[in-house]
């Protein structure tokens, strides 16, 4: 049960026939050396061309999308996510199906939850319990993980731990139980690098008590980032039998927010809008302003931080959520943008890289109530320093647990592992972008394993077998360990506890919040203190989908 | 040949770390030694960044053997500096002396550290003999336009 990235991919080779598209270079072990005619070409940076050495090469799996020989424009159309407010008790049916997208004129089949895109926008009370029956109608094995939440961990969705996967065709069940206020998220935990790309996600919305529990904003916003890789008019396919894109995760060249590649909000002057950001991306993390607008940093996974703050930017890698207020002060338009420093590798220098998601456009009628004054007025929430309190006498002991990050690699083309082994001279903290997509392409679960292996006992991924008591208080140090083949940054994320990163390279964190995501950079050692207060054996895995799909996740049972 | 010696630099390289610099001293000061570390400035994300998405650091530096100021003209403080590769814009980062010295934030991409002799702690612009310098580690990027690999010639 704990082989669970395996234990999907030969779930995937058993489960019922996909119906997928197929190209011609089929059931070739190793690297396939496709017909270049044919083969699917991959969208490359400007000014860049694919390595001499991988030209014709294609990746060492079928190729396959979502609903192979069914006509998209027969599927219904994606809706938004509508708000789906539930009480205490009540039941949802939540179902997986196909539907067509059409993303800058081009219809799809993709996937999503009651038709919808992201999934409906569920809103419940802390302390509620919902049930909610999962309903399996697309054409792969499936499941619901709520992210985040400390549930009991019979409906943690995670498959090969807590569940079988839900077959197509399938139902299963879920108790969910929140505890805690905060942004949330649910996402199938089966071959996350297709399913959730193609569009199996929605937020989780967790109200408090307590009315000034957020400080006060004329009005909210749920914005979940992803991104597509399209080449013109055509979606990059997929691994049948594992994840491509293995090494760096699939970036996509496609931005999105709440599945549309162009955001659109109109204000009022001086409003101030909560946003709760999510990023659902498979593996790019986001840089995120709003045009110069000001922003003021509320909480992030479980709740608030201690002390409110003003921030440039957003930083968001997979998985991660962060709540924000902006104050649109003048008229005018505010570009929702991210802006990153790309790295080409060609030239060997940054470049900046920014794409816009959307616009605020800002009216000249004055926001009614004008909540200004408040806005400029940085909170401490002593509430959450005084529970943490009972933590901080755990913070300065040795590290209970110790994880190094790394990777292996078997079978890559030639000219890749040239080219890995002469630019290993710098490797950035953060990869923002896909600097190397051809050979990112051609890589896959089949020649990359992507390691957590624990410094004491030698032991890897799902061979690490740590138990850990009831009510006890973890502190997990994690090197991400630079001198690999391909070093990366992890987004690593503990299912059912929540953690504090107490501190990054041996500096304090100043201003802590609980979290469920933390991401670690290359070379950089990141110690995590674990609230284990759930029973139950629960996945701690990289959050990038192709990584996972590399077998990059063990269990901590909290026995 | 070119694959091997990248490869032995980039060993060596790694040897130090990705956060390392290493400095050089300069005919001002040759019996001054030094070497730097980068550590992420303070930021609630999991890393800190501009905007427009600079990595943010702060910067430990540890230096030896650096001489009097005075010892070396009209000089009383010594200061750390950051500047472009092509020397064209400098931010200081502030003062330094022997032992550990904590100074920053930089916000460059690539840029050179460079610690200098200065008439105060606090000057306005970089004017006084330099006596250690350092590339940071994301100078060692390298323009792979002419490689062989790239003209379709392995190894």
């Amino acid at each position: 049960m704990r082989w669970t990235a395996l234990v999907l991919l030969a779930g995937l080779a058993a489960a019922p026939p996909l119906r997928a598209q197929r190209s011609g270079h089929e059931d070739m072990p190793g690297m396939a050396h496709g017909d270049s005619a044919r083969s699917m070409p991959i969208p490359m940076p400007a000014g860049m061309v694919m390595m001499p050495g991988l030209r014709g090469l294609t990746p060492a799996v079928t190729p396959f999308l979502p609903g192979a020989g069914v006509d998209p424009m027969t599927l219904p159309p994606a809706r938004t996510g509508s708000l789906t407010r539930l009480e205490d008790g009540d039941t949802l049916d939540l179902t997986a199906t196909l539907l067509r997208r059409t993303i800058h004129g081009h219809a799809f089949a993709m996937y999503g939850f009651n038709g919808q895109v992201p999934g409906p926008l569920i809103r419940v009370s802390q302390g509620a319990t919902v049930t909610v029956r999962f309903h399996n109608r697309i054409d792969l094995p499936s499941s619901v993980h709520w992210h985040g939440v400390r549930l009991d961990n019979r409906s943690d969705g995670a498959v090969g731990v807590t569940q079988d996967p839900v077959p197509p065709g399938g139902d299963f069940g879920y108790t969910v139980r929140f505890p805690d206020a905060g942004v949330y998220w649910y996402h199938p935990h089966v071959r996350e690098d297709v399913e959730q790309a193609m569009g199996l996600y929605g937020n989780l919305m967790v109200d408090p008590p307590a009315p000034d529990y957020w400080s006060p904003a004329n009005r909210e916003q749920a914005l979940m980032l992803s991104d597509l890789l399209m080449q013109a008019d055509t979606l990059i396919p997929y691994g049948e039998e594992s994840p491509d894109f293995a090494l760096m995760g699939r970036v996509g060249n496609v931005l999105l927010v709440n599945g549309e590649p162009g955001y659109a909000l109109r204000a009022h002057r001086g409003e101030v809008v909560r946003f709760a950001l999510t990023n659902a991306a498979s593996s790019r993390t986001f840089n995120l302003s709003f045009g110069g607008a000001p922003i003021k940093l509320l909480g992030s996974d479980l709740g608030r931080f201690e002390r409110e703050a003003m921030v440039p930017s957003v930083v968001l890698a997979p998985a991660e959520r962060y709540i924000v207020e902006v104050r649109f002060e003048r008229p005018g338009r505010y570009p929702l943008v991210n802006a990153v420093q790309a790295i080409n590798h060609f030239r060997g220098e940054f470049e900046p890289e920014v794409d816009t998601l959307g616009m605020v456009t800002v009216d000249s009628i004055p926001a009614e109530p004008d909540l200004g004054a408040g806005f400029g007025r940085l909170r401490s929430n002593t509430a959450v320093s005084q529970e943490i309190e009972h933590y901080r006498r755990y913070f300065d002991r040795p590290p209970d647990k110790r994880l190094t990050l790394t990777v292996r690699t078997a079978g890559l083309p030639l000219a890749t592992v040239q080219f890995m082994t002469i630019d290993t001279a710098y490797y950035a903290p953060v990869e923002w972008v896909d600097g190397m997509p051809d050979m990112n392409w051609l890589s896959t679960a089949k020649q990359v394993r992507w390691v957590l292996r624990d410094d004491a006992t030698g032991k890897e991924n799902g061979d690490i077998d740590w138990h850990v008591r009831q009510e006890s208080v973890v502190k997990l140090r994690i090197f991400n360990d630079p001198r690999s083949f391909h070093p990366m940054q992890h987004p690593i994320h503990l299912h059912g506890q929540r953690m504090l990163v107490i501190a990054r390279d041996g500096v304090p964190t100043r201003n802590l919040v609980w979290k469920d995501t933390a991401m670690v950079p290359v070379g950089s050692t990141v110690d995590l203190l674990i609230d284990a207060s759930n029973p139950g054996a629960w996945m701690l895995h990289c959050h990038i989908a192709e990584h996972l799909g590399a077998g990059m996740m063990a269990v901590m049972y909290v026995d | 040949m070119t694959g091997r010696i990248a490869a032995l630099a980039a060993g060596l390289l790694l040897l130090a770390g990705p956060y390392d610099i290493a400095l050089h001293p300069t005919r001002a000061a040759p019996d001054a030694r030094g070497e730097a570390r980068l550590y992420a400035a303070d930021s609630p994300f999991g890393v800190a960044v501009t905007a427009d998405g600079r990595a943010r650091y702060e910067i430990r530096i540890n230096t030896r053997g650096l001489p009097r100021p005075d010892s070396l003209g009209a000089f009383r403080a010594y200061v750390a500096w950051a500047t472009t590769p092509d020397l064209t814009r400098w931010t200081r980062l502030g003062p330094v002396a022997n032992g550990r010295s904590t100074v920053g934030p930089v916000e460059l991409n690539k840029f050179l550290l460079v610690i200098s002799a200065e008439p105060d702690s606090a000057p306005a612009t970089h004017s006084g003999p330099t006596v250690l310098h350092g590339t940071s580690p994301s100078g060692w990027l390298q323009s792979f336009l002419t490689h062989p690999l790239f003209r379709g010639i392995s190894q």
